[in-house]
Order: C-alpha cells, then structure tokens, then sequence
C-alpha cells in the first residue's frame, strides 16, 4: 500500500499543497487533472526525482520520503517514454535487471518472459528510435516492470498515441495491471481515459488533489464548482436554494438539499430526460422549444430552451428540429447542488 | 526526415567547398613562395633591417627549410605539450562544471553562463591583461611569493594558464550543449530502474553525449593551439632568453628557448623575416584544418557508440 501524508513540494514556481493520497495494493488510480495541476509534478516527487519539503512517502508502511530513486523500486514511465536510444528494446528491458548486478541466465529468462507477455518478440533487437507509440509504450512498461517494483508510475502513457490505439492500449494497461497484480498510478487530463483503466480517481488541480474516489461517487458528488465543470456537466446555474425547492431565475427546481442560500446547481446532460408521454406532468417536468440539435456520433445533443437553456442527449435516433416544442424532465436525484465557493 | 538530409547535404557542399578553398589557398600561397624558404636571402636582409639579438647567425643556419630549425621544432614541441595540459585540465574541470551546470539547480547559474560566454567574445589581449592584473596584485602576487615561483612570464604555469582561459569556455560551451540535448529524462528513468546517479550516467548519459564530448576535446584543445594574445601577454616570448633561465626539464622535453607557435608567426613577421613567419602560419592551417575536419566527421555521425 502507497500512503502519500501531507506533502508539500515547492519547485520555486510551482507547489503542491499539502497532498494526501492512498494506494491500495493492487489498486488501479489515475491521478486525473486540467494541465498544469501539478500531476506530472506529483509523480516526479513519488518517484523521488525531487525532494519534497515536508510531508512523508510510505510503501507498505516504510518510509521512503529520503531515499533516492534507486533505492524506492518504484517503476516510472515518463511521458515520452524515455527509451535508452543507445540500446536495443532487449537491452532497455534488461537494463533494471543488469542493475542490479543479476546474473545473466536469470536476466535473460525474465527479459524473454517479459516479451512474451508483451507480445513484442518481433522488435526485441530493435534500437528504440525505429519503433511506433504502441511498441514503445510496451517497451517502456516491460522495462518499468521486470523488476516488479512496488508501485508503477504512468505519466500520459496514451498521450502520444492516435485516437483508436488509445482505447486498445487502455484496455491492454488495465489487463497487464490484473496480470501482475500491480499497483498502478496513472497520470492523465482525459476523463474517458481515466474511466477506461482506473478503479479509483484522484482529481487535481492548482498543486492540491480536489477529491478521491471511484468514478460514480465523483459524478455523482463532486467537491466543488471547479470539479463540476472539468466532469462536464454542461448545465451549470447559480440558484438560491431555501433546502427543498431551488430557484433558478423563473425555474424552480424540487430537491432536497442541506443549503440555504446561494448556491451552484450542476445537471448532466445524459440525466435529462426527454417526456415523450404529452399527458406527464411530474415533479420538474418543463415545457420549451428546440434551440439547436447537433448529430453526435453516437447520440444527438439539443439545446432546449425553457426559461434557461439546457443541454440534453437524445439517444433514441428521433430527429430534432429549430422551433419544435419539447418536453423534458429533470428528475431531483440527479440533481447536484454545490456549496457556492 | 528527406528535408533535414537535403539542408544537411547543402551544408556538406557549403562547409567543404570552404574548407578546401582556404587550405588549397594556403597551400598554394606556401608552395608558390617555397623557392623564399630555401633560399637565406630574406634572413641576410633582416639582419640590415632589425637588430634584435646576438645569435643572429641562427637564422641562417636554417636556411635550406625551416623544418631544419631546431627553433621551429621546439617551437611545435612547446605548444604541443603546454596545449595537452591544457586541454586535459579543461576536460577534467569543463565536462563536470558543463554537466553540474545542465542538469542541476544552482543558484547563480546564469551567471556563470554568462560570464563564461563573456569570455568567447573577448580579445585575447583583454583575457591577457586581465591574468597580468590578476596574477601580480593581490592574493594570488602573495601566493606566488610563498610558492616561491611567478606564474607570469614562465612556460609552466604560465602559458597553461594564458591558453586554458579560452580553452576551458569553448570546451565547456560545446560540452553543456552536448548534455542539454541529452533529455534529462534517461537518467530519471535509469534511476528509477536501479542504478545508482554514477552507472546511469556511465550507461545512458555517457554513451549518448560521447561525440559531443570528444568534439568538445577537440574545440578546447584546438582553441588553445589558437591562443595568441593571452599568451603573449601574460608570457611573452622565450626565444631570445639565455639558456641558463630555463629548467633542466624543460631542457629535457626540448622546449627551451622557444615560443608558443601563434606567438612565433607574430615574432618572425615582426622581426622582418614573413617567409618564416608564413610558413609557421601554414603549418597551424594545417593542425586546425585537420582538427576541424575530424571534429566535423565525428559530429556528423550524431552518436558514437
């Protein structure tokens, strides 16, 4: 178990506040954020490129705030990668083992093993500059892995690849964590990215981590206004709220809530539903026309007017045009109300 | 990738068709003007011209080529040995100031950047006139009075000293460029998998910046072989002190009454006598444009493994 306690780093013009985070074993977490959050920062301390100010770093209850890297085992893939250009794939995967002053027969058995799992037999002999993002990022992860290190750090491992590999390579991550058992930390500004590998999310940002948990109870939940946004819940309203009805302008909302006073109210766009039935009239039902309908790739998003403009997603193929009068309900549980900051 | 191999073949053009062009220049200029090099008319006019020592039959004794004066070989001897102290006390110093100054937060680290490419674009006469400054007022005059020897005006320090300047801040500028373009990242990596900051650096590091490095030998040595002014500034020349007020080892290493070789061409062409200045000339065109060359292969290759 990872159990970051109060870290502090100061790198002159930029700082991490105050950061608390737990791994467990086995655990999948992405440390999600907008660019320049600090997420790269907060790998580079775990990784004990930089020594922190204060706070402590403990891998299963050690402390390892004050070692250097080559003393933590903990596995990093940089961004780029960062493939050793002056040695062949084979040689990058060993280079750990070599490290460590293994002897050869036993390095080369776990080298093979490692290219076998990865499936990069064909390139092993290999110089590093002639590869492509997808070989390279298995390169990496088999050379970070061999010496079965404590802890993975995955800075944007699917950045720099193309659109389709990403998913592919997302779902490979995610398989290769299960067969390790690995503990992974996996940096990267992309929600669906996040969704796609991750048991658990960290969102950061400004130097500080905003909120931990898995991906439904931070859709569900989120901390702040900030956090509401960056999870792109499209209709966001400042309201007054007096703890059972919320007043939108003209719109008053039904749902319960603790607030009084002003506050932000964040619906997704998926949780507005379409009333097809004319005779409904439910509790946050609203009338309004179609502004606009754009065709997505897999559904169609209409901005509806009633007496505020909503976002909705349609995904049952029926076609929207200008001008058409429409019915949508918002039902209270999926409302999210934020504390105004 | 074709784009960068067609500006590289345009530089290749571009930077043989000059190199060529001033050493066949030279080479014709030398050759044409062999017949003045054979011949001790220029060294018997001299005579007439300037009276500048009591041995003047020397000059004569020449005569027929200079590569028979013994003043020309200690001459080549002196600068030879003096720039490889040179040269290798720079590399010892240049490549971990150039390393420290890459890769790690120092304070003040600009300004010793600056300060060190400051000096590039100095004279050597100003670079001169700073070590006289230096080394005769103040504590290091003091030092030398406890030492018991005077760094200026002698070949040992003296000359390592006036050509390691320039030497030391051309090698480094090469070096740290070298490092800089070594993404910092290899090494994070390299650490991270288990290897201690030294054997990252022996592997990864080292291996990737070797051409640089050795290019950057090359240029600091080259660069003192080039010192002039400082040189003579700070050392003056030795060709027409008594045999007496030179070490038994420098006797030994046969660089006794003699003078660096840039500081030579200058006296020869000061004392009248170009031919043998000219020719001295030619024989540093050489050196460098062979030293240029190797550098220019070596660098091309990108890495040298």
């Amino acid at each position: 178990m990872i159990e970051i306690k109060n870290l502090i780093g100061n790198l002159g013009e930029f700082h991490l506040h105050d950061i608390n985070l737990k791994v467990n074993k086995g655990e999948y977490l992405a440390i999600l954020g907008p660019t320049g959050a600090g997420k790269t920062v907060l790998v580079e301390y775990i990784a004990g490129i930089y020594k922190s100010n204060s706070g402590s770093i403990l891998v299963d209850g050690e402390d390892i705030t004050h070692l250097y890297p080559e003393e933590r085992n903990i596995g990093y893939v940089p961004q780029d990668y960062a493939l050793f250009p002056n040695l062949t794939v084979k040689r990058n995967i060993a280079y750990g083992l070599e490290a460590r002053r293994m002897p050869s027969e036993q390095v080369n058995s776990i080298v093979s093993d490692m290219i076998s799992r990865l499936k990069i037999e064909y390139i092993q002999h290999r110089m590093p500059l002639n590869l492509s993002g997808g070989e390279k990022q298995r390169v990496a992860l088999g050379r970070a892995l061999t010496t079965e290190p404590k802890l993975l750090l995955l800075d944007e491992p699917l950045s720099a690849l193309d659109e389709n590999l990403r998913t592919e390579m997302a779902r490979e991550l995610r398989r290769i964590q299960r067969d390790v058992n690995g503990t992974f930390i996996h940096v990267c500004h992309n929600f669906e990215e996040a969704a796609d590998v991750a048991d658990r999310i960290a969102i950061m940002d400004d130097g500080k981590i905003i909120q931990t948990g898995t991906l439904k109870e931070i859709m569900e939940a989120p901390k702040n206004e900030f956090l509401a946004r960056f999870l792109k819940s499209q209709n966001m309203f400042d309201a007054v709220s007096d703890g059972s009805t919320i007043q939108i302008g003209q719109t008053a909302l039904v749902k319960e809530n603790p607030f009084k006073g002003d506050v932000v109210v964040a619906i997704r766009p998926e949780n507005i539903a379409i009333v097809e039935n004319e005779k409904d009239k439910g509790q946050n039902v609203f009338s309004g026309e179609v502004e606009s309908a754009k065709l997505k790739l897999y559904f169609t998003e209409i901005l509806v007017h009633t007496d505020i403009s909503l976002v909705v997603i349609c995904q049952t193929g029926r076609e929207y045009n200008k001008g058409d009068s429409i019915k949508v309900r918002i039902p209270p549980e999926k409302i999210v109300i934020i504390e105004k900051s | 990738m074709s784009g960068e191999r067609h500006s590289r073949k345009i530089f290749n053009a571009f930077f043989y068709s000059f190199a060529g062009f001033l050493f066949l220049y030279s080479a014709y200029l030398f050759l044409s003007n062999l017949d003045q090099l054979f011949v001790t008319e220029a060294a018997v006019k001299t005579r007439e011209i300037t009276n500048w020592g009591e041995d003047r039959e020397i000059l004569n004794q020449f005569a027929g080529g200079f590569w028979k004066d013994p003043y020309f070989w200690k001459s080549l001897n002196l600068t030879l040995v003096i720039t490889l102290i040179t040269t290798l006390i720079a590399t010892l110093l240049g490549i971990p100031t150039a390393y420290a100054l890459s890769r790690y937060r120092i304070p003040g680290k600009s300004m010793v950047e600056i300060f060190f490419s400051s000096l590039m674009v100095m004279p050597g006469s100003v670079i001169g006139i700073c070590l006289i400054v230096m080394f005769n007022y103040g504590p290091l005059w003091d030092l030398q009075n406890l030492l018991g020897f005077k760094f200026a005006h002698s070949i040992f320090p003296g000359m390592v000293i006036a050509s390691l300047v320039l030497s030391f801040a051309f090698g480094m500028s090469a070096w740290k460029a070298t490092f800089d373009s070594v993404n910092p990242r290899f090494e994070q990596v390299a650490r991270s998998l288990g290897s201690n900051r030294w054997r990252a650096f022996k592997t990864i590091t080292f291996p990737l910046a070797k051409s640089g490095i050795v290019t950057g030998i090359i240029l600091a040595w080259t660069r003192a072989m080039a010192e002039f002014s400082a040189v003579l500034f700070f050392c003056g020349t030795f060709r027409e002190l008594p045999a007496s007020r030179f070490s038994d080892f420098t006797k030994f290493l046969q660089m006794d009454q003699a003078d660096w070789v840039s500081v030579a061409v200058w006296a020869q062409v000061e004392f009248g006598n170009i031919e043998y200045g000219f020719a001295l000339a030619f024989v540093l065109v050489f050196i460098g444009g062979i030293s240029v060359y190797v550098m220019h292969r070596i660098g091309a290759k990108g890495y040298v493994w």
